[in-house]
């Protein structure tokens, strides 16, 4: 990476760059991802779309910002140990409040001060240590999904005050998550103790703009029903605020249903099929559709380009949940030029 | 909707510059997240497999340590209010980030290497003890509140607080329960919980939850009678009780609002425990330490006045930072006490 970069040079990072990135407004955690992004823009032709980071409302301090979640990938700091690459990530579990719109306000469990927390991204085979801070005041903890030791399973109670260090190989590669586990296990993650966890094959994935969904619910009464709904924490958002994609351009959405007491969920994309990788676990996708149902936890890798340009919506086919929040759109923009062309793995 | 633009550009650039000029010359492998800059173990090749091998007796998990356990390192290196600082730079992924986030120097930690640790550690002797008792006490201050609702005939909103001590806190203590020789009681709350669910106007509730209080109590007397009538212990006790709480009460307003019940209910009985255990020892406190007494007691009063009754008040009688404000000044106090106790202790 060059080392060039420097304050003040206008030409190289304007603002409107680094919000064509998706990071502003991402701080310390996204400098991360954008180191990633730059490595990765310097391979590849993956375009995006300039997008201003609009925070969901006008609420002092709000611990929701979907833009924030989208396209910010947590690599974790990288060490070398005996020869391993480790990657080591914090997460600080707290509380804090969210507007879920302007007139209800709800108190949540956050991760280094979000919701969703940050997605964790680590390479198949690399060491995974997570440093997990309990200060939310109940007691909490991380358990992640993919294959691990027993002692590393996260069930344990992580007092509130105290330290947990969770540390595992990751593997299988794949689009995975996780969450705290202590009972009352829809409470506590409902309330906002997770995040998504992907772990890249060995082979990197084809170039493409790359978006993180996480459907969610909220039960803002404690009646184990669900009041409210979103994509990336605050409902309605996307519908307000469109996810602006190129034209043609290869798009890769890691898409997780974490919705709590409702058994199961649609992802339902407009005018367009999918091809499906089912857990992210596959390097060719196992069938095309429009509409794939996910159980509570399920998640996959969805890839898709669309040929016009325009807005188009996605949203759970269960109505009620979408519009109780879990709505957005996808704002097509015309760039035809730079574009990359169909899926790779397309099966037409 | 009012459309406020995040400018964090300084932030991003500032990022921008260290992380390539901490690149400068190395090549970027693929993936690589940011470098580790100014990490002493980042060059060593430290294993640090936190879940094999065991630590030595004397060491103490920086992690999990309560307050009064990081004190040796106090003692010690003689550097005041250590111990806090030790918690407030929580998490550590390695012994050497004592140095790295300067909460302490090289010199210093080349001192108490060997009694520090990240990896689990067995607790002995009096930090056992007060980990045993703080949690045992917080299945009490649930319990303390779920009994407040349920005569108030509000089994629904009792049922999460008779939840809460075998959810969140009965597996952290098995083992010490078992090593203490207490009969197991998980069945006993858990029943107790299925009846409030299932049939709260049951007349058997009375006398399950009579056996779930019991059942706790008898836990917390496996303790030597000496130990809990210890000013210093129990004041390491209420610590641990009214950090909780703090966090708790924190957790349960939003605007200016009390919007989690549950919270604030949760809050309200660690304190009113924290409170009793106070009652206990505060003639010993004012006859020997008679400073500290008087601003624990007068910060105590104050304090519980934040919880007027078990089911919220419309209005939040004390903001979060008031309440903070006040555990804190009570945590400064006992630490006094506790320090002295234990160097009598000793001699
Ligand atoms: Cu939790």
């Amino acid at each position: 990476m060059p080392n060039n970069f420097a304050l003040g040079q206008e030409n190289l990072w304007s603002r409107r760059q680094l919000l064509k990135l998706g990071l502003a407004g991402a701080g310390v955690t996204g400098a991360t991802a954008l180191l990633h992004m730059l490595n990765a823009q310097s391979k590849s032709i993956v375009k995006i779309p300039p997008m201003e980071a609009i925070a969901p409302t006008n609420a002092p301090k709000n611990a929701a910002n979907p833009m924030q979640v989208l396209r910010n990938f947590d690599y974790g700091t990288v060490k070398k140990e005996n020869g391993r690459t480790i990657r080591e990530f914090r997460l600080t579990a707290g509380t804090s409040i969210i507007q879920l719109n302007s007139a209800v306000s709800y108190n949540i469990w956050d991760l280094n001060g979000r919701i969703p927390g940050p997605t964790l991204r680590a390479k198949q085979g690399d060491r995974v240590r997570v440093l997990f801070y309990n200060q939310a005041g109940h007691s909490h903890s991380l358990h992640f999904h993919g294959v691990h030791p027993a002692e590393m399973d996260g069930v344990r109670p992580v007092s509130n005050g105290s330290a947990a260090i969770y540390e595992f190989d990751a593997e299988p590669y794949g689009v995975h998550l996780y969450h705290c586990h202590i009972e009352p296990v829809t409470r506590h993650i409902a309330k906002g103790l997770y995040g998504m966890f992907i772990i890249d094959p060995p082979k990197p994935r084809p170039p493409a703009d790359e978006i993180a969904l996480i459907m969610a619910g909220y039960d803002i009464n404690d009646d184990n029903r669900n009041e409210f709904y979103a994509f990336n924490g605050q409902p309605h958002y996307y519908m307000d605020n469109p996810i602006r994609i190129y034209q043609n351009q290869l798009i890769r959405l890691y898409v997780l249903n974490i919705i709590e007491f409702d058994p199961a969920v649609t992802f339902h994309l407009h005018a367009n099929f999918f091809n499906v990788y089912p857990t992210g676990m596959t390097l060719t996708p196992t069938h095309k559709a429009d509409v794939i149902t996910m159980g509570v936890a399920e998640r996959h890798i969805l890839e898709f380009s669309f040929r016009y340009p325009g807005k188009y919506m996605f949203h759970p086919h269960q109505d009620a949940i979408a519009e109780n929040g879990c709505m957005g759109q996808f704002e097509v923009v015309a760039d035809s030029k730079n574009a990359i062309s169909t899926p790779k793995n397309s099966l037409q | 909707m009012i459309k406020v633009r995040y400018i964090f550009l300084a932030v991003a650039a500032c990022a921008i510059v260290s992380l390539s000029s901490c690149n400068a010359g190395t090549p970027t492998a693929e993936n690589t997240g940011t470098p580790v800059a100014n990490s002493p173990q980042a060059s060593e090749a430290v294993s640090n497999n936190s879940h094999s091998g065991h630590g030595s007796k004397n060491q103490i998990n920086i992690n999990t340590a309560i307050l009064s356990e990081l004190d040796k390192f106090e003692a010690k290196l003689a550097i005041p209010a250590l111990s806090n600082k030790i918690q407030a730079n929580r998490p550590y992924a390695s012994p050497e980030e004592l140095v790295s986030k300067k909460v302490i120097t090289q010199e210093q930690f080349n001192q108490i290497k060997d009694m520090v640790t990240v990896q689990e550690v067995a607790l002995t002797g009096e930090a056992k003890d007060v980990d045993y008792m703080s949690k045992l006490g917080l299945m009490k201050g649930h319990l303390i509140v779920a009994k407040e609702l349920l005569d108030q005939n509000q089994p629904k909103q009792a049922e999460p607080h008779i939840g809460h001590p075998v959810e969140e806190i009965y597996v952290d203590v098995e083992d010490q329960l078992n090593e203490r020789k207490v009969k197991e009681f998980k069945t006993t709350l858990v029943t107790l919980q299925d009846l409030v669910k299932s049939n709260p106007k049951a007349a058997k509730l009375k006398t399950d939850f009579a056996s779930s209080m019991q059942a706790v109590d008898g836990a917390i007397a496996a303790l030597p009678e000496a130990q809990r009538s210890k000013t210093g212990f129990v004041l390491q006790v209420i610590n641990e009780l009214l950090d909780s709480a703090n966090s708790e009460y924190g957790a349960a307003i939003a605007n200016g609002k009390i919007s989690a019940a549950i919270e604030y209910q949760d809050s309200r009985g660690f304190v009113t425990y924290a409170n009793q255990l106070y009652k206990g020892i505060s003639s010993q406190m004012a006859k020997d330490f008679p400073e500290a007494h008087k601003s624990i007691e007068t910060s105590m009063a104050e304090l519980v006045k934040t919880w007027p009754t078990a089911i919220p008040p419309a209005a939040p009688v004390k903001t979060p930072n008031d309440v903070t404000k006040l555990i804190k000044t009570i945590e400064q106090n006992s630490q006094t006490v506790i320090d002295k106790s234990s160097t009598q202790a000793q001699r």
